[in-house]
């Protein structure tokens, strides 16, 4: 590959999959990997520095038809945002809630964060969406398949054909180029195609017998275990977003013993109350199921208060969201597979319910013990725009600032939420693991996520600050597969990144079962709907067929 | 505030059992959206067709589309908003003053008719067309159907959708979603995107004389733009890519034939319901490509930037 060499000396450095905590010592990179030691090259003095590796953000909306929906539904946000302006090293773009693609790729890594996750993708649109992550510069990505509201695979389960189900699933991963399996409202999105949802986890789906959210969600759960996927079910639960959902989210966990799974954006699903004016925190008992369940781990789906907008593949919770709302709506339902919603949203810290969805982000961060299974999120845009985690690291690290913050609450919201009674501070190496070792081990990445030998040379270096906010928020150097593409908080290279993609196992007979039904159901031809491999640039894939086998 | 109700084509195949046209033609300006998605296929819970499906066109005149309705409603020209808003205040049960309604040129019963329609259905859609939306009113009208679909989902599962055409035009509004965050209009005169509808669009822009040279791919403006927006294309240098010798190359200074995009050159289209679909070439052309095209003037222009 003939790419510099480099050597970061002085710095500290803080890499937890190899117990470093803070320890001065040089990293050396040659080849865009991490190596034991380099002669030559540029060196970067890094006294006075902190080194760690560079962010990994497992839960993000940034490609494809949704955000790009998105985009066109808040031009008044477009507006107000930052502007970015071309220069020889980088284009234009704008950014906002809703980052156009090439100022996503540059933003996140001006932030140090340098592996994202595309988390919803339907294989119709899969094309669109890789367009868009091709247009991501900087940043190695991936993408996860919606599948929790397939309709073809939900036939096949009312059958009770799981057999078939598994070889369908692995087929269509494969179509969409993706890296992971996602449900989202599992049965819910489906029922929304006749303006329904799914009413709890164990009764039927609307227009089936036997398909029940709990089934889907058991079956799913246990095909992502036998294609042996990297990353395990990647699930956003039933009944997000409502007073008391927490129950829900317990009964979908106690589902999931003895598999393993990704909770996604958790803050959404850790509600109490019975209704939204009795709305309060539930994350003390859904940080405790956590913690005694090393099978799952979580993202942490945490708000900021200020505007947003929200897109879901969860129809239904967004024609609700609407109606409580009165703000702009946006639905697209995708024939055969899933649904899409977007409504612009602002959190008001002098809301009752937002300020205690701000209080449950923290706490679960707060209260999960093993930073190992939850992982920094704002479910972007969801909660909060990507760029804005700076602001939580804080919240965490520092708990006189949170008493600070607290105090402009109102004293309701305080008796509803424990956060005021959390001494906890995470330390910087916590954050390391909550940002970049952890979601990369949940990932399935052995490549990222740390400073060893054979690692891919992500590295970014923060000038040392009192204020993690501040540190956080303008790395001092981030490093991409061993090119320096930041200085001093800003674009000095653009490369482009990799994608990840599995090819997990299935019969290749299943096409002809899959295209008669496809033809009847579908209105592009059978031919058309895989994404070619030829459309993505660097792709990396993970042959599962192959690792299975050695 | 209304919104955007919308579905990929293939839930109005599957799914949808009244399906509504508003101020478009489709027999003739999209021949194949009867046939493929809307009225005879037969989907997974339209297992009839056409049988299964109950059509509707509202338009000022009874064009070849009204043929396939089973109800033509035909309107008094500039009067959608006054019908849409009507159809609003009736499937909410609010008082409607019949002589304004007969103003629009139809009886407040067949609005009734149609609001019952609509509140049935058990899967509702509109298809609007240019009648609609390029007419007096405009956005508004554009807005009014919108929220009257988003409105319906009250009732019923109700999705409303605009019938766009001009080749690529969806695929064109995609891409400058996601590199800029606007779908037209877009002005980068101070080096990042800038947005606004009336002083970037094209029509706009020419009609002014703002701009000093124009490059036209894949459109003929010739063909479809008021007169003082052409005569500043004769001023200007205008540069055409088109595969055929259109209106617009016969004015321009510098017209360049491509290749026919579908047919001899390839890419992605997306459909008016944002699918992305590939194109494969079948025959080959002895022009080049648009991309090609528009590379190599990239490319000389960067090499004489950089002496």
């Amino acid at each position: 590959m003939g790419r510099a060499m480099l050597r970061i000396q002085g710095g500290k450095v803080y890499d937890p999959v190899h117990g470093l905590d803070g320890v001065r010592r040089d990293v050396c990179v040659a080849d865009g990997r991490i190596v034991a030691d380099v002669s030559g090259g540029r060196v970067i003095d890094a006294t006075g520095m902190v080194v760690l590796p560079g962010g990994v953000d497992i839960h993000t909306h940034i490609a494809g038809a949704a955000i790009n929906f998105a985009r066109e539904m808040i031009p008044e946000d477009h507006r107000r945002a930052v502007a970015l302006t071309r220069t020889p090293v980088r284009r234009a773009g704008i950014g906002g809630v809703t980052p156009s693609t090439f100022a996503t790729g540059y933003m996140y890594a001006s932030m140090g964060w340098t592996t994202i996750f595309e988390a919803a993708v339907p294989v119709l649109t899969a094309k669109h969406t890789h367009e868009e992550l091709r247009d991501t510069p900087i940043v190695d990505k991936g993408c996860y398949l919606l599948i929790g509201n397939n309709e073809i695979v939900m036939d096949l389960l009312e059958a009770e054909d799981y057999e078939r189900a598994r070889h369908v699933v692995a087929w269509l991963v494969w179509a969409a180029k993706a890296y992971g399996l996602k449900a989202v409202n599992p049965g819910g999105v489906a029922a929304w195609k006749w303006g329904q949802n799914v009413k709890g986890l164990f009764e039927p789906v609307p227009g089936y017998q036997r398909v029940t959210p709990a089934r889907l969600i058991a079956a799913l759960a246990q095909i992502a275990e036998d294609l042996s996927l990297p990353h395990p079910l990647h699930l956003h639960c039933n009944q997000l977003g409502l007073p008391g959902n927490f129950a829900t989210t317990l009964e979908t966990m106690k589902l999931l013993e003895g598999r393993r799974a990704h909770l996604a954006h958790l803050q959404f699903h850790a509600y109490g109350g019975e209704d939204w004016s009795t709305f309060r925190s539930e994350a003390p008992r859904i940080a405790e199921y956590l913690n005694d369940h090393p099978n799952l781990t979580a993202d942490a789906g945490a708000i900021l208060f200020g505007d947003t907008v929200t897109v879901t593949a969860d129809g239904p919770w967004q024609y609700l969201l609407y109606q409580l709302t009165g703000h702009k709506w946006g639905n697209m339902d995708i024939e055969n597979e899933t649904g899409c919603g977007i409504v612009p949203y602002a959190y008001r810290e002098r809301s009752l319910v937002n300020a205690v969805q701000w209080a449950v982000g923290l706490e679960l961060l707060l209260l999960v013990q093993d930073p190992w299974r939850i992982f920094l999120t704002t479910d972007h845009p969801n909660g909060g725009a990507f760029w804005r985690y700076p602001e939580i690291i804080r919240l965490l690290m520092d708990a006189d600032y949170r008493r600070e913050r607290l105090k402009a609450l109102s004293p309701k919201v305080l008796k509803r939420i424990v956060l005021p009674d959390i001494d906890r501070e995470y330390t910087l190496s916590e954050i390391v693991i909550i940002t970049s070792a952890g979601p990369a081990r949940a990932l399935g990445l052995s490549q990222k996520g740390h400073l060893g030998v054979g690692a891919d040379a992500d590295i970014v270096i923060y000038d040392e600050h009192p204020d993690p906010g501040r540190m956080f928020g303008r790395p001092r150097y981030v490093i991409k597969a061993g090119e320096v593409v930041v200085e001093d908080g800003e674009i000095q290279k653009t490369v482009s990144g990799r994608e990840f993609i599995v090819r997990p196992a299935y019969d290749e007979t299943i096409e002809a079962f899959l295209q008669p039904l496809f033809e009847h159901y579908y209105t592009v031809s059978f031919a058309n709907y895989p994404v070619e491999l030829e459309r993505i640039h660097s792709a990396e894939v993970y042959s599962w067929e192959e690792a299975v086998r050695q | 505030m209304g919104g955007k109700p919308a579905c990929t084509l293939g839930e109005v195949k599957n799914r949808a059992d009244l399906i509504i046209y508003w101020g478009g033609n489709p027999a003739e300006c999209h021949p194949r959206h009867f046939t493929k998605y809307t009225l005879t296929p037969k989907g997974k819970f339209t297992p009839n067709g056409r049988k299964d499906r109950t059509m509707v066109l509202v338009d000022i005149r009874e064009t070849p589309s009204a043929r396939a309705a089973d109800i033509f409603l035909q309107i008094r020209p500039g009067r959608d908003f006054e019908v849409l808003t009507a159809l609003r205040a009736i499937i909410k049960d609010q008082p409607v003053d019949p002589e304004r309604v007969a103003q629009t040129g139809l009886t407040l019963d067949q609005l009734r008719d149609l609001a019952g329609r609509m509140k049935r259905a058990r899967f509702g859609v509109m298809f609007f067309g240019m009648g609609l939306t390029m007419t007096r009113g405009k956005y508004m009208n554009s807005s009014a159907i919108l929220t009257l679909a988003a409105e319906l989902n009250a009732f019923t599962k109700f999705i409303a959708m605009p019938m766009r055409g001009h080749g690529n035009v969806t695929g064109a509004d995609t891409v400058l979603r996601w590199t800029t965050g606007y779908p037209f209009g877009v002005c980068f005169n101070r080096g990042y995107p800038r947005y606004n509808p009336g002083e970037f669009s094209t029509i706009d822009l020419l009609v002014r004389g703002d701009v000093d040279a124009v490059l036209v791919v894949g459109a003929d403006p010739a063909a479809t733009m008021p007169q003082p927006a052409i005569e500043h294309l004769k001023r200007v240098p205008t540069i055409v890519l088109d595969p055929k010798v259109s209106t617009t190359m016969r004015i321009a200074r510098v017209g360049i034939l491509t290749a026919a995009t579908g047919i001899s050159a390839g890419g992605t289209v997306y459909r008016m319901d944002e699918v992305p679909i590939p194109l494969r070439p079948a025959l080959r052309s002895p022009y080049p490509t648009d991309e090609e095209v528009l590379r190599r003037i990239r490319q000389t222009l960067a090499a004489r930037t950089d002496e």
